[in-house]
This record gives C-alpha cells, structure tokens and sequence, in this order.
C-alpha cells in the first residue's frame, strides 16, 4: 500500500458518512489490542489484504498487530496439501503430514507472542494455536479465506475439531459455511479501490500497456484474466469468442501467469495456445506475478471482461473488473452470483453458448454494457471494497460477546 | 483727528463689513434652523443613532463656523490692505480647521464607542480605533495648516506617513476584523440565533458573533470558528431563525449489520418450508430486506430472497411471482410475514407433484440479519436541523429509521413519522412520510424525497 494513503482518501469513494461510521466504531474497540496471525507477511491474498488493512485500521485509532507463524518447507508443504484438500483436490495427506503440523504448531506456540485481547488467526496454517486458549483465555476468531464448500473430509474433520474451539468464524460466501457449533459470520473478500490494481489509470498509460502487448486500441477487446487452469475454462472462452467473431469485429486476450507450484499450467497454457492457433485476434499473455498496472490497464481497455470458470472461489478479478465498470460474462459458479446479479450488474452463464449469447447481446448493444458496468461499480462500492471489510471486522470484534439480534454499542 | 472724527469719516468702512458679518450670521442662523428642525424630524422618523450623534455633536459647533463664516466674508468686503485681509483669513482659516478637527474626534470616538460596544468588542479594541481616527486627524489638520502657513511638509508629511503604517500594521489583523465584524452586525445578514449553511457544506446555528470570528454550532454539535474576515468573503445560505423547537430533540441512529450464517440450507420446496418454520425473525427479515439493502442504487425491484431462489434454482416461475408480489409494507410484523410466505408456499406444494431439487452448489442458505446500532452526532432541536442533517446522515442511517424502525423494533410507523407528528406537532408532515412506501424507492429517492416534503413545510 502507498504508505501516503490514509483513511480519509477513501472518504471521495465512499462517502464521508461512511468513514465516519468506521471512526465511530474505531472509537468503541479503543483499549482492545486485536493480533493478527496467518502465515506469511509476503505473496499470497491474505498477506495482500492484511498489508492494507491493519495500518489503515491503526490510523482509526485500533491497536491492530499482525504476525506470522515460523515454519519450515515441510510444514509449508502440508499445509499446500491441506489447502488443495479443503478445495476438493485430492492430495494425498498422510498421518505423517497431520502430527508434523501438530508438532509444528507446538514450536510456533513456544515462540509467538499471543498478546492481545483478539485473536485473529487467518486460514488452516495457524488454525491449531487455538490449543494454547485454555492457558491464555481471550477471544479467538477464525477467518477462513478458502472455498471449503466441497472439502476433503478427512482433512476438514482434522482441522474441525480446532475450528469448534473458536469463538466465531467469518467466511467469505455462505455456501463455504459448515455445519459448526460456532457463530459463523459472512464477510466477503474486498479489493483496495486506491491499489494499483484499482486505481483510475490516465488514457496514455492504458495506450502503452496496449502498445507494449501489440493489442489494436480500436478493436472491442474481450479480456479474461485468470491463472491458466483448467477449473478457468480458457478452452471455453477461445470456443465462445470463436462464435462471437463470426459476426463480431473483436479481439480476445486471456492474460494470466502459470504458478510455480501448479505443473499443470504449463500443460494448460501450451494447449491454449494450441486452440488460439494462428488467430491474430486471439492474444495469450503470460505475465508475471506483480504487474498489476498491466492488468489494470487491460482491464481499463477491455468492452466485455469474462470469467467462465467451471469452479471458483470469491473471484475477485470480477470485482476488479465490476469496479471499473465493465459488462461481465460470467458462470454462475462460486462466489460470482454474489457478485455478478444476473441481467443487472451482468450477464451469467451456464455454457459455452450462453457465454457467446451473453458476449454478443453486449457488443451488440454498447449502452447495454455500460449500465450494467455502472450497477456492477456501486455494487462494488458498497459490498466489495475494503473499508467494507474494515468495517465488518470492526463489528465482529464488538459483538463477539453478544447474542442478541439488535445490539445497541 | 480723535476717533469720533475718523469713525465720521469712515463709519461706511465699518458698518459695511459689520452688516455683512450680522447678515450671513442671522442668514446662517435660520439655514441652521430650518436644516437642523428637517434632520431632526429625519433622525425622528429613522430612529437612526448616527443621525442622533451627528446632530447633538454638531448643533453647537454649527453656530461657531457661521460666526467664523461671517467674520471671513465681512473680512473679504472690508478694506483693510491685502497683507492684513490675508492673515485675518489666514487665522480664521485655522480656527476653522482646528475646530473642525476637534469636532471630528468627538464624531468618530462617539461613532467608535456606537458600533463597537454593539458588535461586544473588547475595550482594549475601542481605545485603539478611537486612539487611531485621533491620531490621523490630528496629522491631518497639522498637515492642512502648514500647507496653509506654508511650514516645512516633507519631513513631517513622512513621519505622519510612518505612524499611521505603524498604527495600521501593527494590529494587523484587528483592522480587517473589525470591518468585518461591522459588516456582519450592522448590515444584520447574519444574527445570533440565525441557522446558516456556508459554501463549503456546513451548516449550523449562529451562536455568538464577536468583533474577531463568529461561531457557528454544526449539526452534528461540534462548534466551528471562522474569523469575519473569512465569512464576509463565503457565499452564506441564511435561513433565519429557529423555528419552531420540539418537544424533544431527534437523535439520528445509525444501523450497520453482520450477516451470521446458520449453517442452515434448503434444496427444495419442502425443506424450505420446514427451515421457514424454524429460523428466527432476524433470518426471515434478512431474506425479505438484503435486495432493498444490497442494491440501493438500483431502481428498487421490491422483492425477496425466496422469490429469487424459487426463480434461479428450482425454475418455478410462477411460485416466484407469487412471492414476489407479497408486499412486505403491509405486514405490520415479520411473524404476519413469515405466515404468509409460508402460506404461499405450502399452497403452491399442494398443487405439486414432484418436487424439483436445486442443482448442487444452489441451495438456499439461510442467513441472519444482526443488526448494530449507534448512536451518531447529529441531534435535531427544529425542522430546518432535521432537514439538513437527513441530507448528510448515511444509509444506515436512513435504514435504521424507516425499515427498522417499523418491521423490526415493532414500532407503528417510522422513526421520523413518530417524532414530527408527537415531538414537533407536524401531523400533516408526519402522514405524508407515513404513507410512503419505502420498499418502492431506492434509498436514496426516498431521502430525496423526504427532504422536499419537509422543505416544502419549511
């Protein structure tokens, strides 16, 4: 984050009342000291979102602290596994990888410091410091960043039984919630509107990003943004474009990177580029982790962004692209239908033909496209961004000991 | 020759400028008369102060510059020598011009003493204008005498220069002030007690203006202080003073919710009927309000979450129109609208033979609605301070009073219909925001809306 961006930057976007409503619950978590704990300070979603969120929330006047679990390659190995688990993948986990993170977890216990009167423990890597609570009491939250709608069972009842000792956990769409004897809470993730990611880009800046991957400015581009992986359907989208073109002067770009510890995209992109073949309308952009103006800039530039996963998490290249406002063809998977309200904040799909249906009714129709891009933005505005988060947290943390339906603070 | 024989020989050299000087004094005098009996009949009719000061400072004085008056002409027309007509004009001129001067002072430290003691100035500011104005006249009547007896000006014409710079730059920032704290209480555009709302947005009541600032009470209670100089140059909306006070003061809440996931679900008809039967109000009030919360900005589809399920995933289109057309405004509480939808379902079932299931991934999650509330800043004493905080209080805000308010604190109507109709005996008002049907517009048409009833009574 911009180490200049302060809180009532955010006031332009949305609103001042707003922002005021968050000083106002800054006020009341006064005197309360709230530690963050996950696994990493660098790379990765929940490292991303924290890096934001706890030096704006520390400028409202909260004592928020953050730490990571040490650990080793193996413990981190495991947890890998864990993770491809909860999202249905079947990796095999063995008894051994269970008690090594057991044993791990024990170390972290000797050497963190969990001072605080919240703790807010992020994902399954830390989930197990739980077991210290009958020594140190206070209260303990569990924010659960992955799709575990569909886990691997022997994983999930692994990790429940830490899970059932905490407070309260906060997921991030209500299909991900499990049947637990804890308070579950619904909190979706957000993106940072001022991010580089985010942040209105000058028309010249566009037209070098453009330049520099040979894309012609004049022509309707359709842009999907994702890893190249199966799940993402990039096969899919090359088939639904194929149909619009027929009648459609457009160009595609699927901007991606292949991760290091996914073997598989390297498959998956070499068989995409096989299906583009020699279409010079279809571009395949490989790029780098980090090129966030790139993304951005196409983002900016494109007519129709798409995202025809067959399995999705939250999809937050949805609510990027919502929050430039953009038309939005996207399968109704995941977390996309919190996001994309069909016919009013975009178009859902079901299918290949669907997407290539959805793709023409909105280059057909421009102004079609724009008000469902300007309904995409304000549903962003009010549900997706990050000040919302701030705010839901702050919320959670000054009713965890409530159980009424309408509390007075 | 003895005086008797010069006085016979130049007695018309005597009587001459004698009758001149009785004629321009007795003419003065009755020009003095009729002019001072008008400005009095004037400063009657106006009951204006300054003319008051001016007339009781000057009736005096007036009659000794006609005597001067009179003893200059007389002077002119007689026939002493040039040299002696010069210096008697010369002296009567300086008479004149001290005399004046001394009347000046008395004018302004009257003036002075007039405006400032209104505008509550502080002593120390009073001896310092009046101290000023003295200072300058007497350097200018100074200056006018011996530009008359023709003395040295340059070094002295340089000297008055710098004491008056000094005099002025000095208290720099009181001569501004002071201007503008004068203009702000004798044109009377601003008073204490006045609400005004400022270029900038803020808007507020005027609690006390004082020869530096004036202070202004906020809508939301803090007190802002902004120097006259500043004022004088904003562009200020004045809505006068207060109305009419209520009763009792409003105080905005503001309403900010968690959704809590029951970890409950339905894949059909049946199980969501059964789920309906057990959930708490909180749950049943989440599905009929999250579209007017999550789609503010959007013309208003009044509808609810399990019309849109019915719809989405189980296909069953007429169901969802059903649901769809239940009109929550009518429901005076959630149990009467929970029956209703469970009725409309259950009807539905008895007409259905075989039930569709929903796809995996689309089923029905039941969530509840918690509600946080919050008192804000923002306390409304009269119509105009409702009106201006309800234009910048949020959505929450807005939400909390009219949809909470009613369905679920159980109240008989909206936060602001109870408070204009018993607090403020805005019954009229009261019923016209009553009837609205806030499930048919967006947040904030209903703000809009609201508002102009309002400023419509104002």
């Amino acid at each position: 984050m911009n180490p200049k961006t302060t809180v009532k930057d955010y006031e332009s976007i949305v609103g001042k009342s707003y922002i005021e409503e968050l000083r106002m619950l800054a006020s009341r978590l006064s005197g309360k000291t709230i530690l963050n704990i996950n696994s990493t300070f660098v790379g990765g979603g929940v490292a991303e979102i924290l890096s934001r969120l706890v030096p704006l929330l520390n400028q409202l006047g909260v004592d928020v602290r953050w730490q990571v679990i040490p650990g080793d390659a193996r413990f981190f190995k495991v947890t890998k596994k864990f993770h491809n688990a909860l999202h249905g993948k079947h990796d095999a986990v063995s008894d051994e990888d269970f008690s090594l993170f057991l044993e791990t977890t024990k170390q972290d216990l000797d050497q963190i410091d969990l001072s605080g009167d919240i703790l807010f423990i992020h994902d399954p890597q830390p989930v197990a410091l739980i077991t210290k609570r009958s020594d140190i009491g206070k209260q303990w939250v569990w924010r659960c960043h992955i799709d575990i709608s569909q886990p691997d069972s022997r994983v999930w009842e692994f990790l429940r039984q830490f899970v059932v000792n905490y407070d309260a956990g906060v997921f991030s769409s209500p299909n991900f919630a499990q049947e637990l004897p804890i308070r579950q809470f619904f909190a979706p993730p957000s993106i940072d509107p001022l991010s580089d990611k985010n942040r209105e880009l000058p028309p010249q800046a566009v037209e070098t990003v453009l330049g520099k991957y040979g894309l012609n400015p004049d022509k309707p581009l359709i842009l999907q943004v994702s890893r190249f992986d199966r799940l993402k359907d990039p096969l899919g989208v090359i088939e639904a474009f194929e149909l619009v073109r027929r009648n459609f002067a457009c160009q595609l770009v699927l901007a991606g990177g292949t991760a290091s510890d996914d073997p598989e995209s390297e498959e998956v992109l070499k068989e995409v580029r096989e299906q583009a073949g020699s279409n010079p309308d279809i571009h395949i952009l490989d790029i780098p982790p980090g090129s966030d103006i790139d993304i951005n800039a196409l983002q900016s530039a494109a007519s129709v962004i798409m995202q025809k996963s067959l399995r999705e998490g939250f999809a937050l290249t949805i609510t990027e692209a919502l929050w430039k406002a953009k038309p939005v063809v996207a399968s109704a998977v995941g977390g996309i239908p919190l996001q994309v309200k069909n016919k009013l904040t975009g178009l859902l799909c079901h299918s290949i033909e669907g997407a290539a249906y959805a793709l023409r009714q909105i280059l057909a129709n421009p102004e079609y496209g724009h008000w469902l891009g300007r309904n995409g933005k304000e549903h962003v505005r009010q549900h997706f961004l990050i000040t919302r988060e701030m705010r839901d947290y702050m919320l959670i943390f000054l009713t965890l000991a409530r159980k009424e339906d309408i509390i007075y603070l | 020759m003895g005086i008797i024989d010069w006085l016979r020989v130049n007695w018309p050299h005597i009587a001459v400028p004698a009758l001149v000087f009785l004629g321009v004094f007795f003419v003065s005098l009755w020009l003095r008369r009729i002019t001072y009996n008008a400005l009095e009949r004037w400063v009657k009719e106006r009951m204006s102060e300054v003319g008051k000061i001016i007339l009781s400072v000057t009736r005096g004085p007036f009659l000794h510059w006609l005597l001067i008056l009179g003893a200059y002409i007389a002077l002119r027309v007689s026939i002493l020598d040039p040299q002696s007509r010069s210096l008697g004009a010369k002296v009567l001129a300086s008479i004149f011009i001290a005399y004046l001067g001394w009347i000046l002072i008395r004018l302004s430290r009257d003036f002075v003493h007039h405006y400032l003691d209104k505008a509550r100035l502080p002593q120390r500011a009073v001896t310092l204008t009046t101290n000023i104005i003295q200072v300058a006249v007497i350097i200018i009547g100074i200056l006018i005498l011996l530009e008359l007896w023709g003395g040295p000006m340059t070094p002295i014409l340089i000297a008055a220069i710098a004491v008056i710079v000094i005099a002025i730059l000095a208290p720099r920032d009181v001569f501004p002030s002071l201007v503008s704290g004068l203009q702000l209480t004798q044109q009377k555009q601003i008073k204490t007690g006045d609400s005004i709302r400022l270029e900038s947005g803020e808007e507020g009541r005027v609690e006390e203006i004082t020869w530096r600032n004036t202070q202004i009470k906020t809508l939301d209670g803090s007190m802002i202080i902004i120097p006259n100089t500043k004022l004088v140059q904003t562009t200020v909306t004045n809505y006068g003073k207060q109305l009419k006070v209520a009763k009792e003061p409003f105080q905005f809440s503001t309403r900010l919710h968690l959704k809590e996931l029951t970890g409950l679900n339905a894949r059909n008809l049946s199980q969501l009927v059964s789920r309906l039967n057990e959930v708490s109000d909180s749950v049943v009030y989440y599905h009929t309000h999250s579209f007017v919360e999550e789609y503010q900005f959007l013309t208003p589809e009044p509808t609810n979450d399990f019309a849109l399920w019915v719809q989405d995933a189980l296909g069953y289109d007429i169901l969802a129109e059903r649901l769809a057309s239940i009109d929550t405004f009518e429901f005076p509480t959630i149990g009467a609208l929970r029956q209703m939808i469970v009725g409309t379902i259950q009807d539905f079932l008895a007409q259905t033979s075989n039930e569709r299931e929903a796809p995996p991934g689309n089923e029905f999650h039941f969530i509840k609605s918690i509600s946080v509330v919050l008192p804000t800043p923002y306390v409304a004493h009269n119509l105009r301070e409702f009106v201006g905080i309800l234009t910048r209080v949020s959505i929450g805000s807005l939400y909390f009073h009219i949809f909470e308010a009613r369905l679920r604190l159980q109240r008989s109507t909206n936060d602001f219909s109870l408070w204009l109709d018993d607090w403020l005996s805005e019954e009229e008002l009261a019923e016209q925001i009553t009837q609205l049907d806030p499930y048919n517009y967006t947040m904030e048409n209903l703000r809009e809306i609201i508002v102009k009833l309002c400023e419509k009574r104002l």
